[in-house]
C-alpha cells in the first residue's frame, strides 16, 4: 500500500518549510544535483556467506558513519520527494537524510521518531523496495534509489550504542496522574507503538502479552540473523522508560477477560493480537513427525533459543534435507534457519514464480547467496511417511500460471499428471497465518472473511465502544510498519475518545 | 517471576509444587492447565491445575519427575522463583447434564482431577473416583479425594494395565452397578487414556480424555499440539485438552509425542552431569 493519497496537505506544507531552512539550502548548494547523480549506491557491508550460514549473527553489519554520510550525499533533497509519499507512515525522509549529511545524528533520529517509534527495527525489516525506495526520485532518473532503510537503521543503531543518549527529553514525561488507564493487548509492533504514543500523551498504559517475552513476531518469528534481540530489547526498554507497564504471561480472554479488565478500571483498549494462527495445507500426511508449522519451527529457534540446545532446554528438529513451503518472509526465515542448523539441502517450494514472491528483496537475495534452492510453480499434494510415522518425502505437483486472480497475481493452476516425488526429512509449512481467534471470538466484534477484525481505517475503531484494533489482527499477514501505523492512529483516536468522554 | 511457596514429594516420582500466580488462581476452572517456564533457559511445559487458592493467590501443580523441566521444578525450594506461569489455558471439559460421573486418574492425573471431583460433587453429581497407580506406595491424596467422591476405588498397574482385558472388565462392572453413569473423564499417562477409551468404547460410554501432546506456546500459535479426531485436526491447547477418546487417532497421537525423544534424553544426561559436578 503506497501512501501517496495519504499525504495530508499539512504534511506537504511542513515538508516544504523544512526544506526552505537555510542549512538545507547550503547543503543543496554544496554539491550539485549532477554530481550527486554520479555517485553509486553504497552497499551494505555483510558477513561473508561462508561464515554466516553457520551462525545466527546478523547478516548485515551496518553502515559506518563515513558510509552513511556518503550515502546521504546521494539524496537530492527533492522538492517533491517521492519517498515520503511511499512511506506508510510518511516519515520526513529528506530532512533526516540531510541531518545525516550534516552530521547531526541526534536530530536525524528525533525526526524519524516523530513518526516512527521503532526505527532500528523498521530499518531492518521494512520492505523498502516496494515503499520509500521504489518511490525515490532517483529511480526515475535511472539510478538506484537512496538506501533509505540502511540509513534509518544506521541512525537508530548509532545512537543506541552511544551511552549518552537516553530517551528524548520531550518523550520521558511518563503517565500524568489523573489521566485514565488504557489496556493494550499484544506486544507486537502495533501494540508497542500504541502503548508508547498513549504513554507520551500521559495515559497509564498496560500492555498484556500472552507469551513470556514481549515483541510479538519480532520476538518469536523474525530470526536473530535479521533482527538481533539486543536491538528489540533496547526498543522495549525505551518504551518501558516512557512509563508503559508490560505484563507478560497474561492471556487476555483466559487470564482475565476484557470485561474483567474493564472492571479493573481500563477505559479503552487496543487489540494488537496479531495473526498467530498458522495455516496448514490440509493434505494427507501433514501430521507426520517432521512436518512443522513455520510458527512452531521459528518459535522453538527464536523465542525459546533452541538453536542453542542443549544449553537452552527447548529442542529444535535438525535434518539433512529440509523443504520449506511458501514464498514470503516467513518461508525465507525458515529456510535460512534450517541452513544455519546444519541442513545440507534447504529448499523452497513456492506455488507461483519468482516475480510473485512476497518476501523482501533483500531476503531473497541473501537466501540465493547462501545457496538456498528455489523451486517455483510446485506445490506438495501429499507427505509420505515411513513405518515409524516419520516424514520421508513429499509428492509435489507442477503448476502453470493462469489468469490474474483477486490478489492481482496470475493464479497457479495444476498441470495434470505432473506429480513427482522428493526425499525430505523435515518440512516446514509457511503458507500464511490468520488472526488468533482466542480473544477475538469471545467479543461481539464484526469479523471479516479471514476472521480478521473489521475497523474503520480512519480511526481503527471496531464496532465496540472504546475498543480499537490494528496490525495483523485487522489486516491478516501485513507488515511491521503498517501495524505501527495502525497503533499510532488508534492511540490518537483513543485520546480523542477519552477526552471527549471526560466532558 | 513467580515465587515458590512449597515443593513436596508426594510419592517417589510425583511432586506437588505450590507457587504464587494470583491472576491464574483468580480465573482458574477445573480441568484447565498452565504453561510453566522453570528458569531463564527453560522450556515451556504444560501442567494441569491440581488446585488453587484465590485468597492466597497460589496454584498447586502435581507433576511427574520425568525430564529436564520437571527435574528443575522438583529441585526448587520455598522462596525460589520460576521464570513464568501462564494461564489458565485450555477449555474446561464440557460436561453434559449427568447424574453420575466416573473419574479415572493415573499418575499426575490423580491430582489433576481433584478440582473436577470437587466441582462435580459440589454441583450435586455423584462421583466415582478410580485412582490408578503402579502400586499402593504410589497413591496420594486419597483423603482429599474421598471427601469429594461417593465411591473411591483403586487399581494397581500389576492388576490391570498389563492385560487390558481386566481394565475392561472393571469398567464394565462399575457401569453395570451404576446404570446412571453416563460420562467418564480420564487424566494421566497416555497409555491409561488409551486403555480406558478402548474399554468404554465397547459399552458406548462417553469418555473425555485430557490429552498431553507436546506443546510450545499453549495459546494456539504453533500447532505442535495438533491431534486428529474423526480425521479433523485440532489444536489441543485451545480446542482441548479434553477430547472424546473414541474418535481420536491414537496411533498418530502416540507417534507425535515421540518427536524429540533423543534430544530430551540428551538434555537430561547433560543436566544430570551438571548436577553431579555441582554436588561433588
Ligand atoms: C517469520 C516472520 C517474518 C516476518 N518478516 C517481516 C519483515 O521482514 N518485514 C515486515 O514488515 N513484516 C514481517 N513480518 C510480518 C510482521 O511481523 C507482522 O505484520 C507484524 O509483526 C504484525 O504486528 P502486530 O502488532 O499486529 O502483531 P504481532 O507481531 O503478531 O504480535 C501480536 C502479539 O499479541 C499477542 N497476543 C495474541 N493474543 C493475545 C491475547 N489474547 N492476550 C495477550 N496477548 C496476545 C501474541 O502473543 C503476540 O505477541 C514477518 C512475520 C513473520 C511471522
Ligand atoms: C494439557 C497438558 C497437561 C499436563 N499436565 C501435567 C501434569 O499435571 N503433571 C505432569 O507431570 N505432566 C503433565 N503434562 C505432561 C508434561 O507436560 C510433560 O511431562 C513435561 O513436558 C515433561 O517435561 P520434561 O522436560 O520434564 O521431560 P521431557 O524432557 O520432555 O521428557 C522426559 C523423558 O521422558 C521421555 N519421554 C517423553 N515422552 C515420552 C513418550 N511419549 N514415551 C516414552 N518416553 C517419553 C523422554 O525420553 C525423556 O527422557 C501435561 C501435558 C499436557 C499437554
Ligand atoms: S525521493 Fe530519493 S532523492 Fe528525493 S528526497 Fe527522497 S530519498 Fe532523497
Ligand atoms: S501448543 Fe502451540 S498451538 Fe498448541
Amino acid at each position: 500500500m503506497s501512501g501517496k493519497d495519504r499525504l495530508e496537505s499539512g504534511q506537504a506544507e511542513r515538508l516544504r518549510k523544512a526544506r526552505e531552512m537555510d542549512w538545507r539550502k547550503v547543503l543543496r548548494r554544496e554539491i550539485s544535483v549532477q554530481n550527486r547523480l554520479t555517485r553509486p549506491r553504497h552497499n551494505m557491508p555483510e558477513q561473508p556467506v561462508a561464515n554466516r550460514v553457520r551462525n545466527f549473527l546478523e547478516v548485515n553489519l551496518g553502515y559506518t558513519l563515513e558510509l552513511a554520510r556518503a550515502e546521504a550525499r546521494r539524496c537530492l533533497d527533492c522538492g517533491q520527494p517521492g519517498c515520503v509519499a511511499g512511506c506508510p507512515v510518511a516519515i520526513d525522509i529528506p530532512t533526516f537524510i540531510k541531518y545525516i549529511e550534516a552530521g547531526e545524528l541526534d536530530r536525524a533520529l528525533e525526526k524519524i521518531r516523530e513518526t516512527n517509534g521503532l526505527p532500528a527495527i523498521c530499518g531492518r525489516v521494512c520492505p523498502q523496495e516496494v515503499q520509500c525506495e521504489r518511490a525515490c526520485n532517483l529511480v526515475q532518473a535511472g539510478k538506484e534509489p537512496v538506501a533509505i532503510g540502511h540509513l534509518e537503521r544506521f541512525v537508530a543503531d548509532y545512537l543506541c550504542t552511544r551511552e549518552s543518549t537516553g530517551p528524548l527529553p520531550t518523550e520521558s514525561r511518563g503517565a500524568e496522574p489523573g489521566k485514565c488507564k488504557v489496556a493494550v493487548v499484544g506486544s507486537g509492533p502495533g501494540g508497542l507503538t500504541a502503548a508508547a504514543d498513549l504513554a507520551r500523551l500521559g495515559y497509564q498504559v498496560t500492555v498484556f502479552e500472552a507469551l513470556h517475552l514481549p515483541g510479538g513476531v519480532l520476538a518469536y518469528g523474525i530470526p536473530e540473523f535479521r533482527l538481533p534481540r539486543a536491538i528489540l530489547q533496547s526498543e522495549i526498554n525505551f518504551i518501558r522508560a516512557l512509563g508503559v507497564e508490560i505484563k507478560t504471561n497474561f492471556i487476555v480472554g483466559r487470564t482475565a477477560s476484557l470485561d474483567d479488565l474493564k472492571q479493573a478500571g481500563y477505559l479503552a483498549f487496543f487489540l494488537g493480537t496479531g495473526a498467530g494462527l498458522p495455516s496448514f495445507m490440509n493434505i494427507p500426511g501433514e501430521n507426520l513427525l517432521g512436518v512443522y508449522s513455520a510458527n512452531e519451527y521459528l518459535t522453538r529457534v527464536n523465542l525459546m533459543k533452541g538453536f542453542r540446545f542443549p544449553e537452552f532446554d527447548t529442542p529444535v528438529p535438525r535434518a539433512r534435507r529440509v523443504a520449506v513451503i511458501g514464498g514470503g518472509n516467513v518461508a525465507m526465515d525458515a529456510v535460512r534457519t534450517a541452513l544455519r542448523l546444519g541442513a545440507s539441502q534447504a529448499v523452497i517450494y513456492y506455488r507461483r514464480s519468482r516475480a510473485e514472491m512476497p518476501a523482501r528483496a533483500e531476503e531473497i537475495k541473501h537466501a540465493e547467496e547462501e545457496g538456498i534452492e528455489f523451486n517455483f510453480l510446485t506445490v506438495p499434494v501429499r507427505f509420505l511417511g515411513n513405518e515409524r510415522g516419520q516424514l520421508r518425502g513429499m509428492v509435489l505437483q507442477r503448476l502453470a500460471l493462469g489468469e490474474v486472480d483477486a490478489s492481482g497475481r496470475p493464479r497457479p493452476v495444476p498441470i495434470p499428471g505432473s506429480e513427482f516425488e522428493v526425499e525430505v526429512d523435515l518440512a516446514v509449512v509457511a503458507i500464511g497465518q490468520s488472526p488468533n481467534p482466542l480473544l477475538i471470538k469471545q467479543l461481539p466484534l464484526k469479523l471479516g472473511p479471514w476472521g480478521n477484525i473489521e475497523v474503520d481505517y480512519q480511526t481503527m475503531a471496531t464496532g465496540l465502544e472504546g475498543v480499537y484494533a490494528g496490525g495483523d489482527a485487522v489486516r491478516g499477514g501485513a507488515t511491521v510498519i503498517l501495524a505501527m501505523g495502525d497503533g499510532r492512529t488508534a492511540a490518537r483516536s483513543i485520546d480523542f475518545y477519552l477526552s471527549r468522554k471526560k466532558d | 517471576m513467580n515465587r515458590v511457596v512449597l515443593v513436596e514429594r508426594l510419592v517417589p516420582n510425583l511432586y506437588r509444587l505450590v507457587v504464587e500466580a494470583p491472576e491464574v488462581a483468580a480465573s482458574a476452572r477445573a480441568g484447565q492447565f498452565v504453561m510453566v517456564i522453570p528458569d531463564g533457559k527453560g522450556e515451556r511445559i504444560p501442567i494441569n491445575l491440581a488446585d488453587w487458592d484465590k485468597e492466597k493467590g497460589t496454584v498447586d501443580l502435581v507433576f511427574l519427575n520425568l525430564g529436564v523441566s520437571t527435574r528443575k521444578l522438583a529441585s526448587l525450594k520455598p522462596g525460589d522463583r520460576v521464570e513464568g506461569i501462564a494461564g489458565p489455558l485450555g477449555r474446561a471439559p464440557e460436561i453434559p447434564a449427568a447424574t453420575e460421573v466416573l473419574l479415572v486418574g493415573g499418575c499426575y492425573g490423580v491430582g489433576g482431577l481433584y478440582p473436577l471431583a470437587r466441582e462435580l460433587k459440589q454441583a450435586g453429581v455423584r462421583v466415582i473416583f478410580l485412582a490408578e497407580a503402579r502400586s499402593r506406595a504410589y497413591l496420594y491424596w486419597q483423603e482429599r479425594l474421598k471427601k469429594f467422591s461417593d465411591l473411591f476405588l483403586t487399581v494397581f498397574r500389576s492388576d490391570c494395565l498389563g492385560p487390558a482385558q481386566e481394565l475392561r472388565e472393571l469398567i464394565k462392572k462399575i457401569k453395570s452397578g451404576h446404570p446412571d453413569l453416563s460420562l467418564v473423564l480420564v487424566m494421566g499417562c497416555s497409555y491409561l487414556l488409551f486403555k480406558v477409551s478402548e474399554a468404554t468404547a465397547d459399552i458406548q460410554l462417553k469418555t473425555l480424555v485430557s490429552l498431553n501432546p507436546i506443546m510450545v506456546d499453549g495459546t494456539g500459535m504453533c500447532g505442535a499440539c495438533r491431534v486428529s479426531v474423526a480425521s479433523k485436526t485440532y489444536f489441543a491447547c485451545v480446542d482441548g485438552p479434553w477430547f472424546e477418546g473414541h474418535g481420536l487417532d491414537w496411533k498418530e497421537y502416540f507417534n507425535r509425542r515421540k518427536a524429540f525423544l533423543s534430544q530430551e534424553e540428551q538434555a537430561l544426561v547433560r543436566l544430570d552431569r551438571e548436577f553431579w559436578k555441582r554436588t561433588e
